[in-house]
């Protein structure tokens, strides 16, 4: 048997292995540009755009429970837009919280009221969520960090580490997707304020 | 030809061939795991192998403990991670490489990852494929570059590697159907890279320069986490590294040797691109020293070696990425 042949008996398996185990992960050696979106029920509960969202209460890091509903059109402290960012205080959220804070807030300052939430689904507690609200900078910012302890919105929202969600006084979500370069979410927002 | 072939005393084989395990068993180890780190972030790669000169093939087993310690921000600034938090990833990364030609090589690595994410209000175990590295390795030389003595200009020749290694999505990325950012053992993305790494030993010393440039391509999009989302097409930044290692080789009586070796490493990474619109949220860069011990036996078919890689948690010593201490053991066997 030639040394090449004998190579290729070993280095074949492995290939195989790669090959058989490829067949598992076709979504990225094989992405689809096809939009396999689900069909949406205009005025149905759920996290799709064009749904309803879902009602929710959490505590913020000042104490106060936030409720969704009370800041919809009809509740005690209504806004043109109320948006929702899920964060785990790592990279990719501080650089994503840190754009939002630094471009969009102040491009839509002025412009009928905005709420921002973060979302804060690894903290676990209100004094955990404001000890890194305080050591990143956002103590008194634009954010009301809200403390998604038992995973409710995170679940119920199918959230994930950079996922904002934006919603319109009405209630229906406009966008549910990951913050990308933050342009979606500016159009969102133009969409909604006057 | 191989330069050895005739000279004496007849230990001396053994001992020049001893060199070339520097870059295959010691430095590159280093030089490799010391820029990946935090598979949600950027890392969860194989490494590529380098065979030594004039051995047919090699096979690789190594267990990376990463840990992670804070990271920095977009502007550089170094922040702890949330209180409560014990962060992990391990992988096992499993290679082989195989010589096709006197100056020809190829290797394969794949990783299998497993994540460990224990903060104080979640904990998530996870485990899966990363992504799994080709490469193709020339060697500019056609005879071992170490030397024990400079007696002329050309014993400062260095041995010259050059490569191109495919990273293939073979791990799960935020586009497969995850359930959340915890499931992420790969980046999704297709990179070709090219190496070039120069080598030099003066026994008992060894320097080793390795440079790296990757390009990532274009994919399209049409799920995040689970949800379908309206199509769009996304590029994640072009990737450079380079790092600079030193080793010092002593010998036993009985021809084994011991190396220690010291690595300093930087990684970047641009903006990615999406539907052709920079991203100003990505990019990243790292910087970390590495510290890698290796025994291999008389014969150079055995090589075990231990790494440690720190990134420096300093500001400004990075920047959007997480800063981490991976510690590796890994066991070489070389076929003659």
């Amino acid at each position: 048997m030639s040394f090449l042949e004998r190579g290729a008996r070993w280095m074949l398996p492995m290939l195989l292995a790669l090959g058989l185990t490829a067949c598992t992960v076709e979504d990225d050696l094989l992405p689809s540009d096809e939009d396999r979106r689900p069909d949406v029920v205009a005025g149905t509960v759920g996290v799709q755009p064009g749904q309803i969202a879902p009602d929710f209460t959490l505590p913020d890091t000042g104490g106060a429970d936030f409720t969704l509903s009370e800041h919809l059109a009809g509740g005690a402290q209504p806004a043109d837009a109320i948006v929702l960012y899920f964060t785990m205080w790592c990279p990719v959220c501080l650089g994503h919280t840190d754009h939002l804070l630094n471009e969009l807030v102040p491009r839509f300052a002025g412009r009928g009221t905005v709420v921002y939430g973060l979302v804060d689904y690894v903290s676990g507690s209100v004094e955990n969520a404001r000890a890194m609200e305080q050591s990143n900078g956002y103590a008194g910012s634009a954010f009301a960090v809200l403390i998604d302890a038992d995973l409710q919105v995170f679940d119920t929202y199918r959230g994930a580490m950079g996922k904002i969600v934006v919603i319109g006084p009405d209630g229906v979500i406009q966008l549910n997707e990951d913050y990308r370069t933050g342009n979606n979410t500016a159009v969102a927002l133009d969409r909604l304020l006057p | 030809m191989r330069q050895w072939q005739g000279l004496n005393p007849a230990p001396r084989p053994s001992i020049r061939g001893a060199g070339v395990w520097i870059t295959g068993a010691v430095l590159a180890p280093v030089i490799s795991f010391s820029v990946h780190a935090a598979s949600c972030c950027g890392g969860g790669a194989a490494s590529t192998l380098v065979l030594p000169k004039f051995s047919r093939a090699m096979v690789d087993v190594a267990l990376d403990a990463e840990h992670y310690d804070g990271f920095w921000r977009g502007d550089g600034a170094w922040s702890p991670d949330p209180s409560g938090s014990d962060l992990n990833q391990y992988r096992l990364n499993l290679g082989a490489a195989y010589r096709l030609g006197d100056n020809w090589q190829a290797a394969v690595s794949v990783p299998y990852v497993w994540n460990r994410n224990e903060y104080a209000g979640l904990e998530r175990n996870t485990d899966g494929l990363g992504d799994a590295t080709l490469s193709l390795w020339y060697e500019a030389f056609d005879n071992v570059m170490c030397v024990w003595r400079v007696e002329n200009w050309e014993d400062l020749k260095p041995a010259v590697y050059w490569g191109a290694s495919l990273t293939l999505p073979t791990g799960t990325s935020p586009y497969d159907d995850v359930r959340d950012n915890f499931d992420i053992t790969g980046r999704g993305f297709y990179r070709l890279d090219g190496h070039l790494t120069v080598e030099k030993t003066v026994y008992p010393w060894t320097a080793t320069m390795s440079l790296s440039y990757g390009r990532h391509l274009e994919r399209p999009i049409n799920r995040e986490y689970g949800e379908y989302v309206a199509p769009y097409d996304k590029q994640l930044g072009d990737r450079a590294s380079g790092t600079l290692g030193l080793g010092y080789t002593v010998f036993t009586q009985e021809a084994e040797t011991y190396t220690l070796a010291l690595s300093y490493s930087d990684l970047w990474e641009d903006e990615a691109r999406i539907d052709g619109r920079s991203d100003p949220t990505s990019g990243l860069r790292k910087r970390a020293a590495g510290l890698a011990l290796a025994w291999s036996d008389a014969a150079r078919a055995w090589v075990v070696r231990a790494a440690w890689s720190h990134a420096i948690a300093r500001d400004g010593w990075g920047r959007n990425f997480p800063t981490t201490d991976i510690f590796t053991v890994g066991v070489s066997h070389v076929f003659p």
